[in-house]
């Protein structure tokens, strides 16, 4: 449509209204500007009219800070047109006598703006003209609109919403150094920034290192000293295969999930009951990664198991035993339907969507996105997906318990297995019920029957003239209590018939299957956006869907009869998801190395940050996802990478340019979570348990309350990997609460790390620290019974993976003397005064840094350490 | 350069033998700490920190009366409610008034009830808001509520917050503390630290209803070993960390200082054998009545002088539906007396005007009779007071109605009282926030109001 090039003032208002409609469409003269501009309308708004709106009248006229008059809001098109809570309109585009902000600008009536003082003349003079021209405004409709536009362009803009590409490998100045492609990334990036690599860690450190990484356990002496004495990449390369073929692998692997998945046993909140059943998920996710199950399909286990074809049933078991990462989250098992439906779910979006995509989708509940474009019906499409699901978290109807849901039997036979138990409790339940309606009546009977006894009845020769009475009476009573005998031998017969019926029934009771927590399909339905996040103020009804911020290629549509869980899981584990795979990625690589190529691992999102090797993180997602998403082959070519087996000393002059070390000059020295520093001591102390224990001893406390169970019973004493500690939440045990565990309600991509002095106190103090450094300290003696040297040297190996410098030895040696000095009055016994001074050194090394930290050796060890090493 | 070369600690600790003592070097380490090398050190987690503004209050002694105190027998005088005693209330209640005498009290005439006799006489120095109120009005939403700001997520609780924006004064302590705890609803989680590092989570001594005599802090005692093999593994530890240049291995070093310092201090700050007779007998410790609350008082008063930074009493159960009279007899014999000593000896110290002390249960209780002896809950208008850390003394800010039902002017809601405390202690509620999972988190969330009006002039 041609544009009106009207000069100001020709179309006088009259003339407008003359026209009416008719001129409307033959020469619009009424003009209602809107785009495509001219470049001089947009240029008269811009210089004109904008900055006098911005500089007087968005102090109060605003959407956002508005103060006392927001009701009329200035800075959008639409909001100036339309007016404020007069209902007249502010504008009538080319008519500036008819416009309400003509007036007010004018002074002409009561309402007069600015209220300070009249602009210029000429000024609204600008804005005459302006509105006669057709109040041309080139800002585009509502700030609701222009956010929305907004969000889309920054999903445009998000590099993490874009499907990672290969780019070639970058060409390194020194061609010697990188040993995999990883290390060209790495390597050029340095040498772009003037920086060097420093060199290989002690062969010692590294066995040591990807021990820990691996299995988070330490290698074993010998396993140290024989790579120490001829190390290659093939030596490393056999080791680095043994370990990922480990049982210990996956347990170590393993813990990283479940960090993710927010796994307990229990559902914390304010009446916090156990999970007799949340196991049998933590096991299928150390074997998952034991097995090198492929990511993506470890991923569309967990949301949809139950959904998939199997060709066994106990392929079929696996399947199903995974949806229990939608279940073990906390839950709040005493609200009301609605509330715990919603929160329920709400934990499942929020953990389905941080662990795999790294997008806090979770924020969308109450409101859009606020950074990330993820409006609030995504959040909603999701929850109809999830709404859809019967989630069995396997809790029974108790007091505080009002939401029962089924668990999901498993082991061969499980589903006869649990209906012959079902069928056996509810006879248990009734015998017992009728038992006890029996017990009760024969209670009362007998009491009667006291009652009526003779010595109960009283002065018998009260009063002669009663006597008659009395004795007729006597005759009923007596007839009365023949009767009462007889149907107290009855109902005793029944009794004694109903507790054998019990004890038989007891002593037959069959054995229940395994149960496990997960998920079904339930009903499908769509939810309304809940506005404010309030499920009571319904807002529009969203069909089931993922989120549209990017668009992934292939995803198939849900089907009306399904819940979308199936869809929802494809959609997330597709090679063209822009996300899933980066996300695992850095997931692996964080734990590696310290610190993710995208340091926020939760969060690939607006306020997340941006890679420090774009290109590396796109290589190795890429790479993941051609071999198979496997897990394993991941992990081997980043530990056998050069970069990985870097030293973790400074260099000078590369701290100061990089002291995070964020270009990967070094390697960062790490803390040993709790999890390998516990197992480590138990290691150490030749007192660990390596077998997976049965089930958790969670199980057998049933559904509690957890306040009312000991801490012993929670947290009971053994000497298994601590992943199969039970993880009661807020009942966790003391080492865990004190060494940073994960937060275990939340998705813990990255645990917190702090030193305190409860922590240097659990080493100085605590029973468990003081056992375990006494079963070394015997373990030592045993095994070398006549020198203290070698047991120095022995407990060195051990405990730090390489041997004692000569000077330690020493120090070593003369701390055990007067050490033994002070201990002789408490401890007047040689052998265990010996015993007791060992201990209290061992423990003095689990305090270590060097055992506490995946670092270098202490400087004024290491060198002569090695050119003493004993063979 | 004119000044020495500053000592770092690493250097300090390679230039001494095994043979030194300990104690001669934990000095000079932290002398050289405070000298030189702090900065580059890994702070403390828990090292003070500056408060946005300056503070009215450097520390918090939270009283939580858990079951929700009756306000209508307490602090809330309600004279029409005694007059109507008896009468009908809607249309199933009967309204019940308070078996006990209100007075006006002090140069203030703040009203107390009779169950608080020794109360009644620091009047000058509280500061009551009758018209609070939060969002539910049962004990297990409720009390994570008052305790964390939520009942529907996991989040931390306000000692940890308060921890976590101002670090504690003495290192050698922990600087949350809770005694006496209750394990139910949400149990831990209303001292934990939730999403912030574990080194803010509260210390536990004791659990509420358990004797305090023989309460401590976990590993503080090692039977095993002298205190002189302690120190020798002390000097041995720290050789063996001496050397590294690393940061987070200096924190180390610093924890294993803190620590050892910490089981010296920590049983010296729990003996109550130094105090005198007079102190012990006005907190009510050993009489049968007061001792544990006593105790929890006086052990709060000595963790303030040492440098607590938030301290939380419990006590409990408050929850009465049936027996009030005989009820509230109890549990306010068993506080006032304690509660009154812990504000007199504060004050008497001079620490009353920097400390701020918060008394409140869960929510309150209704002015209708229940079960014929009892109140049932209420969470639309209930009391909370405050003494000292720069409240405005004998004032009493808010109204329920005629009856004590319902907040009816300044209605003070939770999330109020939450802004209210952080802002005494010179933090701002909207700032003090913790990005976790791609969210800044607030104690408040995006509610909170100051209540300036019971801030003192």
């Amino acid at each position: 449509m041609p544009r009106l090039t009207i000069q100001p003032f020709v179309i006088a208002p009259l003339v407008a209204l003359a026209f009416g409609s008719i001129a409307a469409h033959a020469a619009d003269p009424h003009p209602d500007k809107t785009d495509p501009l001219t470049d001089s309308e947009r240029e008269f708004f811009e210089e004109r009219i904008r900055p006098v709106l911005v500089n007087r009248c968005y102090d109060c006229h605003t959407h956002e800070g508005g103060a006392a008059d927001a009701e009329y809001a200035l800075d959008s098109r639409a909001g100036m047109r339309r007016g404020g809570v007069s209902g007249e309109a502010a504008i009538v585009p080319g008519d500036p006598d008819a416009s309400l902000l003509l007036q007010a600008l004018r002074y002409q009536g009561d309402l007069q703006m600015p209220p300070d003082e009249p602009l210029p003349d000429s000024v609204v003079a600008d804005f005459e003209h302006w509105v006669s021209i057709g109040a041309p405004d080139p800002r585009n409709e509502d700030p609701e609109e222009l956010r929305r536009i907004a969000q889309a362009k920054s999903a445009e803009q998000l590099w993490s919403f874009h499907e990672p590409v290969k780019s070639e490998l970058p060409t390194v100045a020194n061609p010697e150094w990188p040993r995999t492609d990883l290390d060209r990334f790495v390597l050029a990036r340095l040498e772009s920034e003037g920086l060097q690599p420093v060199p290989d860690a002690d062969p010692r450190k590294l066995i040591r290192r990807v021990h820990f990484d691996l299995t988070g356990l330490p290698p074993s002496p010998e396993t140290v000293e024989q790579f120490a004495a001829a190390p290659s990449t093939e030596a490393f390369t056999r080791i680095v295969d043994e370990l990922l073929n480990s049982p210990q692998f996956g347990e170590r692997w393993g813990r990283h999930w479940l960090d993710l998945a927010r796994y307990a046993e229990s559902s914390g909140m304010e009446f916090n009951f156990t999970y007799p059943h949340a196991w049998p998920y933590r096991n299928y996710v150390i074997d998952s990664f034991n097995d090198d199950k492929p990511y993506d399909q470890f991923i569309i286990e967990q949301i949809a198991g139950d959904l998939l074809p199997s060709s066994s049933p106990e392929e079929r078991d696996e399947q199903r035993l995974a949806t229990g990462f939608l279940a073990v989250g906390p839950k709040r098992h005493n609200a009301g339907t609605r509330d715990f439906l919603m929160d329920m779910v709400d934990d499942q979006i929020k953990t389905t969507t941080e662990a795999f995509l790294g997008l806090t989708v979770g924020c969308a509940r109450c409101h859009d996105h606020k950074f990330d474009p993820i409006p609030d019906e995504d959040y909603y499409a999701l929850a109809g997906i999830f709404m859809s699901t019967d989630t069995l978290y396997g809790t029974t109807k108790i007091q505080y318990s009002r939401h029962p849901s089924d668990t999901i039997p498993f082991g061969p036979n499980a589903e006869e297995q649990h209906a012959k138990f079902q069928a056996h409790q509810q006879e248990l339940a009734k015998t017992e019920k009728a038992l006890t309606a029996k017990q009760e009546k024969l209670k009362k009977l007998k009491a009667a029957e006291k009652k009526a006894a003779p010595e109960n009845k009283g002065d018998a020769n009260k009063d002669n003239e009663n006597k008659n009475d009395e004795k007729k009476d006597a005759a009923k009573q007596e007839e009365a209590a023949e009767d009462a005998a007889a149907e107290l031998k009855t109902l005793e017969k029944e009794v004694a018939a109903l507790n054998a019926k019990l004890k038989k029934l007891r002593a037959e009771a069959p054995k229940p299957p395994q149960y496990a927590m997960g998920a079904r399909d339930g009903k499908p339905i769509d939810t309304h956006v809940a506005i404010g996040g309030d499920p009571g103020e319904k807002g529009e009804q969203v069909p089931r869907g993922f989120l549209k911020a990017f668009t992934v290629e292939g995803a198939s549509e849900i089907p009306n009869e399904a819940s979308g869980r199936l869809e929802l899981a494809r959609w997330i584990a597709s090679p063209h998801n822009p996300l899933t795979a980066r996300v695992m990625v850095n997931r692996v690589w964080h734990h590696l190395f310290g610190r993710g190529l995208v340091p926020t691992v939760n969060n690939f999102g607006v306020l997340g940050e941006a890679p420090s090797h774009p290109q590396l993180l796109d290589h190795l997602a890429v790479e993941f996802m051609e071999h198979g998403w496997s897990v394993k082959r991941l992990i081997r070519s980043l530990v056998l990478s050069r970069t990985y087996q870097l030293s973790t000393q400074k260099a000078a002059d590369n701290f100061r340019h990089d002291p995070q070390n964020r270009l990967l000059w070094r390697m960062t020295p790490r803390r040993l979570e709790v999890e390998p520093l516990r197992d480590a001591m138990l290691a150490v102390s030749g007192q660990l348990d390596a077998a997976r224990p049965e089930g958790s001893p969670v199980t057998a406390l049933g559904q509690q309350l957890a306040r009312g169970v000991s801490y012993e019973k929670l947290n009971p004493a053994n000497t298994h990997r601590t992943v199969y500690q039970p993880v009661v939440r807020h009942y966790t045990s003391y080492m865990l609460q004190e060494f940073d565990f994960a937060a275990s309600s939340l998705v813990v991509g990255d645990r917190a790390e702090t030193t305190t002095a409860q922590q240097a106190l659990f080493f100085l103090n605590n029973e468990f620290a003081l056992e375990q450094s006494e079963a070394t300290a015997r373990l030592l003696m045993e095994a070398e019974p006549e020198q203290t040297d070698a047991r120095i040297r022995l407990a060195y190996q051990r405990i730090l993976s390489r041997p004692p410098s000569p000077d330690e030895l020493a120090a070593v040696r003369e701390y055990l003397q007067g050490t033994s000095a002070l201990l002789t009055e408490q401890y007047p016994e040689e052998d265990r005064r010996q015993t007791v001074a060992l201990a209290s050194f061992v423990q003095t090394l689990f305090g270590s840094a060097e055992f506490r930290y995946l670092i270098h050796s202490p400087t004024n060890a290491r060198s002569d350490a090695l050119a003493a090493a004993p063979r | 350069m004119t000044t020495p070369m500053p000592l770092s600690r690493r250097h300090l600790l390679q230039t001494l033998s095994c043979g030194f003592g300990y104690t001669a070097f934990a000095s000079l380490a932290a002398e050289a700490a405070r000298a030189a090398d702090k900065p580059q050190v890994e702070q403390s987690p828990t090292a003070p920190r500056p408060s946005h503004f300056p503070a009215r209050a450097k520390r918090v002694i939270f009283l939580f009366m858990r079951g929700g105190p009756s306000q209508m027998d307490t602090f809330d005088y309600k004279p029409e409610l005694n007059k109507n005693h008896g009468k009908e209330y809607g249309k199933k209640d009967t309204l019940f008034g308070s078996p006990w005498k209100f007075k006006q009290r002090g140069e203030s005439g703040l009203w107390v009830s009779d169950l608080f006799p020794h109360l009644a006489q620091c009047a000058d120095d509280l500061c009551v808001i009758r018209s609070m109120q939060t969002d539910s009005s049962a004990h297990p939403l409720a009390m994570p509520q008052m305790h964390t700001g939520s009942f529907q997520f996991t989040r931390p609780s306000i000692g940890s917050w308060v921890l976590y924006g101002l670090g504690t004064e003495n290192q050698d302590l922990p600087g949350f503390i809770t005694i006496n705890p209750s394990r139910v609803f949400g149990g831990p989680a209303n001292f934990g630290s939730a999403f912030l590092p574990a080194a803010y989570q509260g210390a536990r001594i004791g659990w509420e209803g358990r004797s305090l005599k023989d309460a401590s802090f976990q590993n503080m005692r090692n039977e095993k070993l002298p205190r002189g093999v302690q120190r020798a593994q002390l000097d041995m530890l720290q050789n063996l960390n001496a050397s590294y240049d690393e940061s987070s291995v200096e924190g180390l070093i610093d924890s294993f200082e803190l620590g050892a310092r910490m089981q010296d201090v920590a049983p010296k700050v729990m003996d109550l054998s130094d105090e005198s007779r007079e102190t012990l007998k006005m907190y009510g410790v050993d009489e049968k009545q007061t001792d544990n609350f006593g105790r929890q008082c006086l052990l709060a008063r000595r963790f303030v002088e040492a440098g607590v930074r938030f301290i939380e009493l419990g006590h409990g159960s408050w929850d009465h539906h049936r027996n009030l009279e005989s009820g509230l007899k109890r549990t306010c014999g068993a506080t006032d007396q304690p509660i009154a000593a812990l504000l007199k000896d504060l004050k008497q110290r001079g620490l009353l005007d920097e400390t701020l002390v918060v008394w409140a249960g869960e929510f309150g209780r209704l002015p209708q009779v229940q079960y014929e002896t009892g109140r049932g809950h209420n969470a639309d208008g209930f009391t909370v007071w405050m003494a000292g850390g720069g409240t405005r003394g004998g004032y009493a800010h808010g109204a329920t109605d005629e009856f004590g039902r319902k907040a009816v002017a300044d209605p003070v809601h939770l999330h109020d009282l939450h802004a209210t405390m952080l802002h005494l202690l010179g933090l701002d509620h909207e700032q003090l926030t913790y990005r976790y999972g791609g969210r800044d988190f607030r104690l408040t969330d995006v509610h909170g109001k100051v209540v300036s009006p019971i801030i003192a002039s």
